[in-house]
């Protein structure tokens, strides 16, 4: 009797789809929650959410990130308010991928994407810079830095909602 | 603030009875039983004002009987206590026998929350950049005591000026500000200079400055300290780092005799090629030294120590070399030389350094030891009747005398002025006397004149005068001595009559009692202890030696005169911070290291044996001074080179009596201060806490009882001012182009255009309009062109030239000259 409820699974799954993927020709979709590589955000009119506030940095267990601050002006704006980063580092060979800087990130500037391959032949190059992780400027925008009227972006911090 | 500790009072606080010292401030005395009363605008070196309503307390007092006295008692038997009907501050609150105070209750706790949402009302939501962020009062007391939810209307928020330059040095942001006034009564009451005020009233409140350029005060950096929130910034730190990125030094700052206690936040740098600097200076607390104050020229003019015009590598004969080669290039020179050797060190330099240059010289055979600048004579007067041990300028107040004679001190030792001038305003006596008018006379209770030349004179018959009377009879004496105007003779002469005065008069060989003067450097002191004199350094330009160890001093642009002398020298070695004029004279130039980055011990103007630690990463090859020394002795066979700064100074104590005690180990020794500055920024401001020592004062020969020798006064002649020669004054500026300064790019625009001042009688004479362009001619030194200022602050046949402002070198000392008119007042300084 057990011989037969063997055999019955058995051939069930002969007939079966195979679970079986070949990759890297095919890729099966991540789960949404996923974190793989960072990625620094921008607004829409091409400035960057960023605003090297180090809060990212302060939060990470694996002290993978390094930021370096300096000053906005309305000639040279990189993102709104008085502060942006000037130096923005993640080593991904310390990066243990637990999305805390995401969450520390005061202006959604920092997201991990779905990104997972990432490699490198040597340790320099497992540091990826700011350049490396801006996402490129929305179409028809100049990107950062860019010259605005005086006074428009003067809030470091989105609008928030109101309390109720 | 100082508070009579003899009697104390009891206070019941939250139920618990305490003695705490009579009249103490009660958000004092309950922070040193550990209770912390929060506050915003309360500081404890400032009087209260109880504007921020944060301490609010239940208040009240013990029941006495009119008629009796006796304590009323209630139903239970125990003290009735008569409350104020409504909360109290307890900032303006003093406390006195019986008071009773609350601080745990819920109308307490409920009145906090209510403070601190008002706050939050129009406070933006800029944590994330703003600088305080981190080492915020009111972010630390929102967490700790707010509501943790808002109800305000974001859109009701005041959008105001968030960049609002209050002159080139600090920036307000106007919606940051809580309204303290901290900043406003620290410029009044503490620094002396009223140049902020407030505008406006309600809402439309605002902090601004009256003063043309704005902001105009040379201790303006020390309001960003206390601003309980991030409302004034630094132009130098601005977005520097977070707080909880940098590391804090203790160190010591490098620019004058005081000898502040600094911290150095530093934080590795990309654009510095990875390596640790110095983001921002901050004062650390010594109440005996600086309390929690520093100068801006301390706190912004630390860029030269990584400025570009650093030596980063050895160079003999103008080529590079590697380290070894030019060591034993300098060696094989010296031991041609045998004992035609002499050592020029500058006053800046680390006892450490001193110690070694001697040890070399005197290895050779040779004593002949300079001290740069030699400008002002008489270190050996403050090592006999100097201060007393234990001196603290803040104990000074009534009944106690100060005389400033021939300085300016204001340019030349900033946080001692602010200091006696806080002594005046608790009832000191403070005697300006110079021949000139100086900023000084407005934080003078007295002044005192008399023409140039006659300073030694005027002290040396002080005794005699109302005024001497005066100061004779004062409880407690301090004499500081400047070089204003003197010779090297005459700062001798003057020197030695004060010193004379003070031990006639008996106000030597005790605390607050004694002699101090305004030095060049921060270690003019350590200086005479390890034996270099300025008399020396004259020597040596009468008789140059063969070959010159010439280490961190400016000569050439300090001095005119030396280019005649300095030829003669055969082989000059060059131990130098910069590439300068010297560096490339010199036959070896070798890199030495500047106060970051290096571990060493200053002396002050006190006396006091301070250390400062390693704050920076090291720049090109630079090996500390006493290194330098020590391998060029090792290579002429003086013995092996220490292997680090503690050794040297451990050798330094078991051979010179006056350093005994000061070992390293002794030097970081920290001793709780009032008031209680800790992790908690809230009250005295931030990040002021001192873990790297408090330092050991060098008793004073008086202090021990030993004999005194002043030696005998010698008055000079005043020079004789030929028909159409005028005097020529140098003078110490604050702001000024030296190298150690220069690097500062901040600090530009503050510094002035190089001119002079001349008498309006004199200008009239000469037909020199103010602002005209003028030349000045001294025998042996190259013409100086600056712009004449008619001021009325010169006195009669003298020209006021401040020195290191002009690009061509100003005199060291008083001299004879003649100034002319250049051109017309639109010529260009070239």
């Amino acid at each position: 009797m057990d011989l037969i409820k063997g055999f019955r699974t058995t051939f069930k799954h002969v007939l079966q789809e195979p679970v079986t993927i070949q990759y890297p020709e095919q890729e099966k979709p991540f789960q949404e929650r996923f974190k793989g590589r960072h990625e620094l955000k921008r607004y829409d009119n091409g400035l960057e959410k960023c605003i090297g506030c180090s809060l990212c940095a302060a939060a990470c267990p694996a002290d993978a990130i390094w930021v370096e601050a300096s000053e906005n002006t309305d000639e040279e704006r990189y993102s709104p308010g008085e502060r942006y980063a000037k130096t923005y580092e993640i080593n991904m060979l310390r990066c243990i991928f637990c999305g805390y800087c995401e969450d520390a990130c005061p202006t959604e500037a920092i997201v991990l994407t779905q990104e997972h391959r990432l490699s490198f032949t040597n340790r320099r190059d497992a540091i990826y810079t700011k350049d490396m992780l801006i996402v490129p400027p929305p179409e028809g925008t100049e990107g950062s830095p860019q010259q605005v009227e005086p006074g428009k972006f003067n809030r470091p911090i989105p609008d928030m909602e109101n309390p109720k | 603030m100082v508070t009579n500790i003899t009697k104390t009072v009891t206070i019941y606080i939250d139920d618990v009875s305490y003695q705490v010292p009579a009249g103490a401030n009660l958000v004092d005395a309950a922070k040193a039983l550990g209770n912390d009363i929060p506050v915003f605008c309360y500081h404890p070196k400032m009087s209260p004002v109880g504007m921020c309503r944060m301490c609010l307390v239940e208040l009240g007092s013990i029941e006495k009987d009119r008629a009796t006295g006796e304590v009323v008692l209630d139903d239970k038997g125990q003290p009735k206590v008569r409350w104020f009907p409504k909360l109290q501050t307890a900032c303006t609150t003093n406390v006195s026998d019986g008071m009773t105070v609350r601080t745990n209750t819920k109308q307490v706790d409920q009145a906090r929350e209510n403070v601190v949402e008002f706050l939050l009302t129009s406070h933006p939501l800029d944590c994330p950049v703003c600088d305080k962020g981190g080492e915020c009062p009111l972010q630390n007391l929102t967490m700790e005591h707010g509501p943790g939810k808002t109800r305000m209307n974001f859109a009701d928020k005041m959008h105001l000026d968030k960049h609002v330059p209050l002159g080139d040095l600090i920036f307000l942001d106007e919606e940051r500000c809580i309204q303290c006034a901290r900043c406003i009564r620290f410029q009044d009451e503490v620094a002396g200079d009223d140049v902020l005020a407030f505008h406006e009233r309600g809402r439309s409140l605002q902090i601004i400055t009256n003063s043309e350029p704005g902001f105009d005060s040379y201790f303006s950096g020390n309001t960003t300290d206390i601003c309980p929130v991030g409302a004034l910034t630094t132009a130098d730190f601005r977005f520097g780092a977070r707080p909880w990125e940098l590391t804090n030094v203790p160190s010591i700052c490098p620019q004058c005799p005081v000898g502040c206690n600094t911290s150095l936040s530093t934080r590795l740098d990309r654009d510095a090629g990875g390596r640790a600097i110095i983001k921002r200076v901050m004062p650390r607390q010594n109440e005996q030294v600086n309390e929690i104050w520093i100068c801006d020229k301390g706190r912004f003019g630390h860029h030269f120590s990584r400025g570009a015009d650093r030596l980063q590598i050895p160079m003999t004969g103008n080529a590079p070399a590697s380290l070894t080669r030019a060591l034993q290039v300098a060696a094989d020179k010296l031991k041609a030389a045998g004992s035609d050797v002499a050592v020029i060190a500058g006053s800046s330099m680390s006892n450490e350094d001193l110690w070694a240059l001697k040890q070399l010289a005197n290895g050779l055979g040779s004593e002949r030891l300079g001290a740069w600048p030699p400008t002002h004579a008489g270190a050996d007067l403050v090592a006999q009747v100097g201060v007393g041990k234990g001196t603290n300028l803040s104990a000074l107040g009534k009944g106690d005398a100060v005389l400033i004679i021939a300085s300016d001190l204001e340019e030349e030792a900033p946080v001692w002025r602010l200091r006696i001038n806080q002594a005046r305003k608790r009832g000191a006596i403070v005697v300006v006397a110079n021949a000139r008018k100086t900023q000084m006379d407005e934080f003078a209770s007295e002044t005192a004149t008399f023409e140039y030349g006659e300073a030694p004179k005027f002290m040396a018959d002080i005794e005699a005068s109302d005024l001497g009377k005066k100061l004779a009879a004062a409880n407690n004496l301090i004499i500081l001595t400047g070089a204003d105007g003197l010779t090297l003779v005459e700062s001798r002469a003057l020197m030695q009559s004060a010193a004379n005065f003070l031990i006639k008069t008996g106000h030597i060989g005790k605390a607050n009692n004694g002699l101090m003067s305004a030095f060049p450097g921060s270690n003019a002191m350590g200086l005479y202890y390890m034996g270099f004199t300025p008399e020396a350094t004259l020597d040596i330009a009468q008789k140059p030696p063969k070959v010159l160890i010439v280490a961190q001093s400016d000569l050439i642009a300090d001095d005119p005169s030396v280019g005649e002398w300095l030829t003669k020298v055969e082989t000059i070695i060059s131990l130098t911070l910069f590439n300068d004029a010297l560096a490339g004279l010199a036959t070896v130039a070798l890199p030495i290291q500047s106060f970051a980055e290096r571990d060493g011990t200053f002396v002050n103007g006190e006396r006091r044996v301070q250390r400062f630690y390693t704050a920076q990463g090291p720049i090109g090859e630079a090996t500390p001074a006493w290194q330098v020394a020590g391998r060029i002795g090792e290579l002429l066979g003086q013995g092996k080179v220490k292997l680090s700064a503690a050794a040297v100074m451990l050798d330094i104590t078991k051979s010179v009596p006056a350093f005994e005690g000061a070992r390293y180990k002794e030097l970081a020794h920290v001793e709780p201060q009032f008031p209680m500055i800790q992790k908690d920024v809230y009250y005295g401001g931030t990040a002021y806490e001192n873990t790297g020592g408090l330092g050991v004062q060098i008793p004073t020969a008086a202090d021990q009882g030993e004999t005194l020798n002043v030696g005998e006064v010698f008055v000079p002649e005043t020079p004789k001012v030929g028909k159409g020669k005028m005097l020529i004054i140098p003078t110490q500026v604050l702001y000024n182009r030296e190298r150690t300064f220069q690097s500062s790019e901040l600090m530009h625009p503050r510094v002035a255009d190089p001119y002079a001042e001349i008498n309006s009688a004199d200008a009239k004479r000469l037909n020199i309009n103010n602002g005209d362009m003028v030349e000045i001619a001294i025998a042996g030194a190259s013409a100086i062109r600056v712009r004449a200022q008619v001021d009325g602050r010169a006195p009669k046949g003298a020209v006021i030239l401040p020195r290191h402002l002009a690009t061509n070198a100003v005199p060291l000392t008083a001299t004879v000259g003649s100034i002319s008119k250049v051109g017309q007042a639109a010529v260009v300084e070239g």
